[in-house]
């Protein structure tokens, strides 16, 4: 039996590390939840290109030898052959080069792509594809704050999350039994949302866990593998690094020189020596040498984590299986473990039903902290009314604002730089700065709105912007297709517009939010931080919680 | 009133998130050294010791709350960790002398 003591001092634990990182949460949740379909979004956001079906697979060992001859640097670091034909493949063959830089210091990279021209020359080109999906991802892992701090931020963050689903548990065992699905619809809108938070959170317990730990693993990485190296392995570690990449080192050039055996090849051959593995592109290093290599990164499927770090090296000259200990049945147990976990934060498995899954999972997640917040806005509510005050404290209207514009601000960002990637393509010179751009600008302002307004104003205003930011992406598609003057693009691929699809169906849910919310704060009780009446005669309509905004 | 839990809040929060972290270091370390394979345990053995340092910080953390006293959390968790760390020590000299 857990003592009341105990039991009071987690619910304070759950409290305070709930309402502290509650905000950063709903952001890395939400973001987290479109970096599902992050490939989706970024064929999406591709804008028309030459396309892989441009080089049948037939032609593309002549396309490879003259980039290889043509772009030395490319050779050596390795050329991509793309098979998929997916939007945002901008041609058969990609590869990237350093940029000028001084030596020795951190660098980009730019890209290149090429394609043979009908007569069969070589055509390549640089240009830097559309990095909406990084831009989303980046959102997720460190809600927009600047490297390393954003790193070190969300590390702390994740380690809070944590402490707050195992106090959270510890509050809610001794009443698990007769409170679990027990979903108290009525009177006490408190309690219903009490218990659709215990409900949600519980049922959604390995999830988070999972998150939680990854989450930690993932921010500190960098800080993890060098304390690790000074503190346990005494400085020792880099001959065990170099144990651990030689499965992905590609085998030195000889200096003899031999053609490269032609892809279609290359896969049968793959086949043949490892059966169920679907190849997703194919890099190949040293073509010319009788050394050469070619990479297959891909998934074996039936495996936590199946693409991550997977893959299968092959002489390019004869089809020869050079190393496969990095594909998932032939990793050591140790690596098997980690790519699990890796893959449990990842949603990395079993298709598109956990893809799916782990979508409402990240927006159930987002609910969970905002639901925390609001709950925590409840309780001190009705301890002040119980103190006889009339107005709101300044602490619950401050969180209020800051939940309401910190997570819809989140919403309509993500949306509109979405948007933004078919309106600024080709019109500006840097993209990527622009979905920045886009993106703090709304999210600051939607703050900045929220605390003018107030929770309550402000909450139908913001969710009205999310509704229409939303719309605003299968709109865009469609102007496109009547409009081809705009000088955008409609893709008509089931991945890109189940994008648009989604996006629809999403900006009817903020309407209808936006819709509840409205005849909230006009009819709710007046001395919730949801009401726009003047607080003082409605003191006696029963205590209740606002309708749901997410 | 003696057998009550004191909240200390700084205290042994402190000791969670330091101890804690100190504590999921050295344990992880004598893994690296005294776990299946030993010290010669084929790569994948460093990164998986990021999510079992992780899983040891988030436990530790978390209980920590349970200890009588910020002072108790500190001297318990204090002298676990000199425990693991000597033992660490002695693992990195034993294998890498």
């Amino acid at each position: 039996m857990i003592g009341a003591d105990i039991i009071k001092i987690y619910k304070t634990v759950h409290t305070w590390t709930g309402i502290t990182c509650g905000f950063a949460l709903f952001i890395a949740f939400y973001a987290g939840a479109l970096t599902m379909f992050k490939e989706p979004i970024a064929r999406w956001a591709s804008p028309p290109a030459v396309g892989v079906a441009a080089v049948p697979l037939d032609d593309a060992p002549r396309l490879l030898e003259l980039v290889a001859a043509a772009h030395p640097e490319a050779r050596e670091e390795g050329i991509t052959l793309h098979l998929l034909g997916h939007e945002n493949e901008p041609a058969r063959v990609t590869w990237e080069e350093d940029a000028p830089h001084q030596e020795g210091q951190a660098h980009e990279h730019v890209h290149w792509w090429a394609t043979l021209e009908p007569d069969g020359t070589l055509l390549a080109q640089r240009e830097e594809p559309s990095e909406l999906g990084e831009f989303i991802n980046e959102i997720h892992m460190r809600v927009g704050i600047p490297q390393p701090w954003g790193s070190y931020f969300m590390g702390v963050v994740s380690l809070l999350y944590g402490v707050a689903l195992i106090a959270g548990v510890i509050v809610l065992l001794p009443s698990l039994v007769k409170d679990f699905l027990a979903l108290r619809v009525g009177k006490n809108l408190k309690r219903m949302w009490l218990d659709a938070h215990n409900v949600v959170g519980i049922t959604a317990l390995p999830f988070h866990l999972a998150i939680a730990l990854t989450s930690i693993a993932l921010s500190f990485s960098g800080e993890l593998w060098s304390l690790q190296e000074t503190v346990i392995f005494g400085g020792r570690q880099a001959i065990l690094d170099d144990r651990d990449n030689e499965p992905f080192r590609a085998p030195a050039p000889i200096g003899e020189a031999a053609a490269i055996m032609a892809p279609s090849q290359l896969l049968e051959k793959l086949k043949v020596q490892v059966p169920d593995f679907e190849p997703r592109y194919m890099v190949f290093k040293n073509i010319g040498d009788k050394a050469a290599s070619v990479r297959v990164p891909g998934a074996e499927r039936g495996y936590v984590g199946d693409t991550h770090l997977g893959g299968v090296m092959l002489s390019a000259v004869t089809g020869e299986l050079l190393k496969d200990s990095t594909r998932p049945s032939r990793q050591d147990p140790a690596r098997r473990a980690s790519e699990t976990f890796y893959g449990l934060h990842t949603g990395q498995y079993a298709g598109a039903a956990i893809t799916w899954s782990y979508f409402f999972l990240g927006f159930s997640g987002a609910w969970l902290f905002y639901s925390g917040n609001l709950l925590w806005i409840e309780t001190r509510r009705k301890k002040a009314r119980n103190g006889g005050e009339v107005e709101q404290s300044r602490s619950t209207r401050f969180l209020g604002s800051a939940t309401v514009g910190v997570c819809l601000g989140c919403v309509a960002g993500l949306s509109l730089t979405i948007v933004a990637a078919k309106w600024l393509s080709g019109r500006v010179a840097d993209l990527d700065h622009w979905h920045a751009l886009v993106y703090y600008a709304v999210f600051l302002g939607a703050v900045a709105w929220a605390f003018a307004w107030g929770a309550a104003r402000s909450a139908v205003h913001l969710l009205w912007l999310c509704a229409a930011a939303t719309m605003a992406i299968p709109l865009t598609t469609l102007l496109a297709a009547l409009f081809p003057a705009l000088g955008m693009w409609a893709h008509g691929s089931a991945a890109t517009l189940g994008v648009d699809m989604v996006a629809f169906i999403s900006a009817l849910c903020f309407a209808w939010m936006a819709v509840a919310t409205t005849r909230r704060i006009e009819t709710g009780p007046a001395n919730s931080i949801w009401s726009v009446r003047k607080p003082g005669k409605a003191l006696s309509t029963p205590a209740s919680i606002p309708v749901p905004v997410e | 009133m003696a057998n009550e839990i004191r909240s200390d809040w700084w205290g042994k929060a402190s000791a969670g998130a330091i101890l804690g972290f100190g504590l999921a270091l050295s344990l992880v370390g004598l893994y690296a050294y005294l776990g299946p394979g030993g010290i010669d345990a084929p790569g994948g053995r460093y990164s998986l010791m990021r999510y079992l340092e992780a899983l040891v910080w988030i436990a530790v953390f978390s209980f920590c709350f349970l200890f009588r006293s910020g002072r108790a959390a500190w001297v318990w968790l204090g002298a676990a960790n000199l425990i693991a760390f000597v033992a660490l020590f002695a693992c990195r000299f034993h294998f890498f002398a």
